[in-house]
């Protein structure tokens, strides 16, 4: 084989992987590129009391809610789990807290860990 | 075989082992991000969520006039719509809580004269009866009255904000069962309501056990209740609603359901605090019957939802 040859090859070889990582990377992980997730949080997804006085956010076209140091989101009647926080959410958890309705007195606030989980409560 | 060609397909193979493996690579980088899913209704709570929990328990224990449609106007309040919608949202849920507002104040009615016969130490059961009647009665209008600002609230949801709007529903309804879920029997969870309740009134062993005695005593005679009517309307309901097309007035069997759940839950209160009532000192009484008298006051319609 000549060396023209083999450096077309090898080009063949670099190129084609570097498509199919931008490819894949970029349509299957579109919305999960993002940091870790802040250590020391539990994880399970959301509780029904959560779900009924909290606001989600609208992601990536589901309702989402951080929760337990996750972003859960509701696809075909399941849950599915960001394990990854996606850029675009983190941004949304650092604006602030989700807003929860208080429906009784001595209300507590959400999950963004100490007084930044506070929410308004009302009655 | 020519030389030419043999190099010509050894390079589109290796391209698209590249290719494969390149994708492969991004698969596996990715499987991190990936969802895990997990049935639809939540199984866990953590510390952080007892007094979430706790709050609406309350609520739901005392507040059922609206029945399903009471769900949905509840979900309005943390639905997160965007500005634009925000009026408009505000609008229906006051319209939807106008249009309950009679089956509200016949519950108030209900409430409000037990927790006068608590307060005396002599609940009148006839009045009870009569009041449970009305509320009845007022249960079973909610949903026909409510169909045109349903139909309204579907046109105005983007349809992720309806999937919201149905967890939400059946987030409700789930959290409502466990608030009203039999007292009488012998396994108690920790922070269920009844439990709660002793520790908020300060009762004794010995009191706990006589009302619960009274409880198993009452509950032959409470009327039984089906839950799965309840959820059979709802899932119609989330799976319409998640549809392009809705239409409320298709929902007729919401009004028994509404009627049943509103008048079972109702029934169960008043049975409730029956066996209770008896069992109360004079302080334990007059604490209660504050407590009744709070909710038969508390009006959701006076609150903007901001």
């Amino acid at each position: 084989m000549s060396r023209v040859k083999q450096t077309r090859i090898v080009r063949s070889v670099a190129c084609a992987f570097a498509l199919g990582v931008t490819v894949v990377g970029t349509a299957g992980c579109g919305m999960e590129v993002g940091a870790d997730y802040p250590a020391g949080y539990y994880g399970d997804y959301p509780s029904d009391a959560y779900i009924a006085t909290t606001e989600p956010f609208y992601y990536g076209g589901y309702p989402t809610y951080w929760y337990g140091g996750h972003w859960y989101y509701r696809n075909g009647g399941r849950w599915g789990r960001y394990d990854r926080e996606p850029a675009g959410l983190y941004q949304r958890r650092m604006a602030g807290a989700p807003r929860q309705h208080a429906y009784e007195r001595g209300r507590s606030g959400g999950h963004f860990g100490g007084n930044a989980g506070r929410a308004g409560g009302r009655r | 075989m020519h030389v030419k060609n043999l190099f010509s397909m050894l390079s589109v193979r290796c391209g698209s082992l590249g290719l494969m493996l390149g994708a492969g690579i991004g698969v596996v980088a990715c499987g991190g991000g990936s969802a895990r899913s997990a049935p639809a209704t939540s199984a866990t709570s953590s510390p952080a969520d007892d007094e979430t929990t706790a709050d609406l328990t309350e609520h739901h224990r005392y507040h059922h006039h609206g029945g399903i449609t009471l769900f949905i106007a509840m979900s309005l309040d943390t639905l997160g719509v965007s500005p634009e919608q925000q009026a408009g949202v505000e609008r229906i849920r006051r319209d939807l809580y106008a249009r309950m507002e009679p089956a509200r104040a016949a519950e108030q009615n209900l409430t409000a004269t037990l927790a006068n016969g608590i307060a005396t130490g002599s609940v009148d059961t006839a009045a009870v009866d009569a009041a449970l009647a009305q509320l009845v009665v007022a249960a079973a209008a909610v949903q026909a009255a409510s169909a045109v600002p349903l139909n309204d609230l579907h046109a105005l949801l983007t349809p992720p904000e309806r999937v919201a709007l149905v967890d939400k529903v059946q987030a409700h309804w789930a959290v409502w069962q466990k608030a009203n879920a039999d007292q009488a029997g012998a396994v108690q969870t920790e922070g269920d309501y009844f439990t709660r309740l002793a520790t908020d009134l300060g009762l004794t062993a010995e009191q706990v056990g006589r009302i619960r005695a009274g409880l198993a005593d009452e509950s032959k005679a409470a009327p039984p209740f089906d839950p799965q009517e309840v959820s059979t309307v709802l899932v119609a309901f989330g799976d319409a609603f998640r549809g392009d097309h809705f239409d409320a007035v298709a929902f007729t069997t919401a009004r028994g359901a509404n009627a049943h759940m509103v008048g079972w839950a109702a029934a169960h209160m008043a049975h409730f605090l029956e066996a209770v009532s008896p069992v109360l000192t004079a302080d334990q009484r007059a604490n209660l019957a504050q407590r009744l008298s709070e909710h038969a006051s508390h009006n959701p319609s006076a609150e903007a939802s901001p």
